[in-house]
């Protein structure tokens, strides 16, 4: 017993020894930045040397709270999240169902759908960003073409958080496509042939049996999505040049970004930062909450 | 006066540096930009010359100022030549990121400061300091189709009242829009120009903010109502847009940085090769010239200062500033070269660059804080741009955001 609980111990060092390299790796690359990035929000450090580095304790949150860009940010981070997900997640579940029921052509149809997944987003930034002009952008021009006067994307508020949900929904929606559809395929049969049998249309077989079946999945997917689009970056950049036109797209994230590279706040920035991964971090949990559900 | 002037700073290059001996290597931080790929097509002819290798390293405009920063904070000495933009002159200088030039310069017969106009002699200057030398000289000119024009006997504008009839015009003649600001992402650019032209300033001596005062207002509106004589979309358009738009549709005329001539060069951008004449801008009630474009200069930590000034000078000294251009660079404002034949043929606004000493010359606000301050007005602009906020009501607000920004330049 003695000399069995002797290798046990051995096993578990050997063990900690093999995981240790992991532990050290996560501990550098993921949690000492977040501790910097603490550190730095109690600061006043800045690229520009604005003035002596020093200790400000809470100045960088109260001064975030106090600043109304932080509260537009926040609803127009919300705003983008909400539409994205109203547009994306019925849109995903959809063609996943139509998918899964293998017609001809499928296999074509779903690497045509997968393609736009695969393209970063700087890419799809820039083509979208051109075909949303106005003047000569090719979205308009199809509309003028069907009658119809085109709105100006990029010039308005509301025509620059669409164009922006449009682009996230196109390069999304595959995504959630693929999750639902792995979803339906371990989907077990008997469910679905016995509301069939008893008389259940396609439509209540969809709602009653297959929708409710798919919930933790969608819940993930959802979740992902949530955080995905809360952190979204790139194509705001991109397609409305940091958040424009004013500050009408300017997410959290790109008042983050405005911040630290644009006015070289770096102590503001690790503030803004740190309220972000907050703000996050219930979406993460209940991610995880969803994921052992599922 | 200018011997011993160079006298001077030899002696005081010899005491600063003790005269050591060249570096066997270079290392460039450049911006990708026509200027820097003109920069880059010296080197083999530099090496040959000195025997110094070059490195270059080419960095996003986007990320290219915050990087550089950060690498002088740290100290290593990674780059010895750093290309950057005039808007960054402040921070730099303020963060002490680039050298002083001032003793190379009044040592160099070859960089020769005198072939530069009066005021543009200042242009890489912060607090009384030479931290960059002009790599490119851009002011706002303005840009006419020559086609369009003729055809309705229409000269090229020299007030903004003229300005708006010529757009009224054309587009009234159905040749297309009449003319075009960037009133998108980088609105900033047009609307301090017509604040300093309309005889406003964007703050007072004590860094009180002043865009609301009645010729900010009334540049803000003639501004606003240049809209409808431009493009549909022109309310979205980039700095680049404005361009594009110019090139590749039918338009009067726009105000742009001189340094975008390259574009117009391209028949793979222009439509319109050929057609394309420049001009002063259009006077307000102030006679300004608003200047922009790059700099170079030598970054603190530099490892071989003495090596990288013998590089600029050899790239932007008077004997290459000709081959510079036909290397494809945006001009540089000097003086020797404003009448070359060759030049000419390939730069036809050259002479607008030698800008006269009558002009005030306005580059971007030399403050720490410009980009805040910048952020703010594009912020504010396009509520005032749709209508949807008055134009006084609009500037009182942004008066109010803008004072906290400057109080925090003010402060340190």
């Amino acid at each position: 017993m003695k000399a069995r609980s002797s290798i046990e111990r051995q096993m578990a060092r050997l063990a900690g020894g093999l995981v240790a390299p992991s532990w050290f790796l996560i501990l550098a690359v993921f949690a000492l930045p977040i501790l910097g990035a603490v550190w730095l929000s109690f600061r006043n450090e800045t690229l520009g040397a604005f003035a002596p580095p020093k200790f400000i304790g809470f100045e960088n949150y109260s001064t975030a709270f106090a600043d109304p860009r932080f509260w537009e940010s926040i609803r127009t981070t919300i705003w983008l999240t909400v539409l994205g997900l109203l547009v994306q997640i019925p849109i995903g579940i959809g063609l996943a169902v139509i998918l899964e029921r293998n017609l001809r052509g499928t296999q074509m149809f779903r690497t045509i759908l997968i393609i736009p997944m695969l393209l970063t987003p700087v890419a799809v930034g820039l083509m979208w960003r051109f075909m949303f002009d106005t003047d000569l952008g090719v979205i308009n021009w199809a509309l003028a073409a069907l009658g119809l006067d085109g709105p100006n994307w990029l010039g308005s508020r509301w025509g620059a958080i669409w164009a922006v949900v449009i682009v996230d929904s196109w390069q999304s929606i595959p995504f959630i496509m693929l999750i639902v559809l792995a979803g339906l395929a371990g989907l077990p049969k008997g469910p679905l042939e016995a509301a069939t049998i008893d008389g259940a249309n396609a439509v209540q077989v969809f709602f009653y049996v297959t929708l409710p079946a798919l919930g933790p999945v969608i819940l993930v997917t959802l979740m992902i999505r949530i955080i995905d689009s809360l952190k979204m970056f790139d194509l705001i950049y991109i397609i409305t040049t940091r958040g424009g036109p004013g500050t009408a797209t300017q997410t959290l994230g790109m008042l983050i970004y405005n911040t630290g590279f644009g006015f070289f706040q770096t102590s503001r920035a690790a503030a803004l930062g740190i309220l972000m991964v907050l703000m996050v971090l219930p979406i993460y949990w209940l991610w995880q909450r969803a994921a052992r559900r599922g | 006066m200018t011997k011993t002037k160079r006298l001077l700073g030899a002696a005081v290059l010899a005491t600063t540096f003790g005269m050591p001996a060249l570096a066997e290597e270079l290392n460039l931080y450049l911006i990708p930009s026509p200027s820097s790929t003109a920069i880059q097509s010296f080197i083999p002819a530099f090496t040959e010359k000195t025997g110094i290798t070059v490195n270059v390293t080419e960095v996003p405009y986007g990320e290219a100022h915050q990087k550089l920063l950060l690498s002088v904070q740290q100290g290593q000495g990674q780059y010895d030549v750093a290309q950057y933009d005039n808007t960054f002159l402040a921070p730099y200088g303020a963060a002490g990121t680039m050298l002083p030039l001032d003793a190379w310069i009044a040592a160099s017969a070859e960089y020769d400061i005198a072939d530069f106009a009066t005021g543009q002699q200042d242009y890489g200057k912060y607090n009384g300091q030479t931290l960059g030398l002009t790599l490119s000289t851009e002011p706002m000119i303005q840009w006419y189709r020559t086609d369009i024009y003729a055809d309705l006997g229409l000269q090229p504008a020299k007030t903004w009242d003229e300005y708006m009839a010529n757009a009224k015009a054309v587009k009234e003649a159905g040749k297309g829009d009449g003319a075009m600001f960037g009133w998108g992402p980088n609105a900033s650019w047009w609307w301090m120009t017509l604040v300093w032209s309309f005889g406003g300033n964007l703050y007072d001596a004590d860094l009180n903010p002043t865009v609301n005062s009645a010729e900010a207002v009334a540049a803000t509106q003639f501004f606003k109502d240049m809209l409808a004589f431009g493009p549909e979309g022109g309310i979205s358009a980039t700095g680049d847009d404005v361009t594009n738009k110019f090139l590749s549709t039918e338009l009067g005329a726009m105000v742009q940085y001189s340094g975008y001539w390259g574009m117009a060069l391209d028949p793979a951008n222009s439509m319109h090769a050929g057609k394309i004449g420049t001009a002063p801008m259009p006077m307000g009630a102030a006679d300004i010239t608003h200047l922009a474009g790059w700099n170079i200069g030598i970054p603190k930590d530099a490892k071989n200062p003495e090596a990288a000034w013998q590089f600029m000078e050899f790239v932007l000294g008077k004997s290459n500033a000709k081959p510079y251009l036909l290397a494809g660079a945006a001009a540089i404002g000097r003086n020797s070269i404003s009448s070359d034949a060759e030049l000419l043929a390939i730069h036809p606004y050259l002479p607008l660059l030698n800008i006269p000493a009558s002009s005030r010359i306005e580059r971007y606000p030399q403050i720490r804080v410009w980009p805040e301050f910048e952020k703010a007005v594009l912020d504010a602009l396009p509520a005032m741009l749709n209508g949807e906020v008055e134009i006084q009501a609009g500037l009182d607000a942004l008066n109010e955001t803008l004072k906290p920004i400057l109080a925090a330049e003010a402060a340190n």
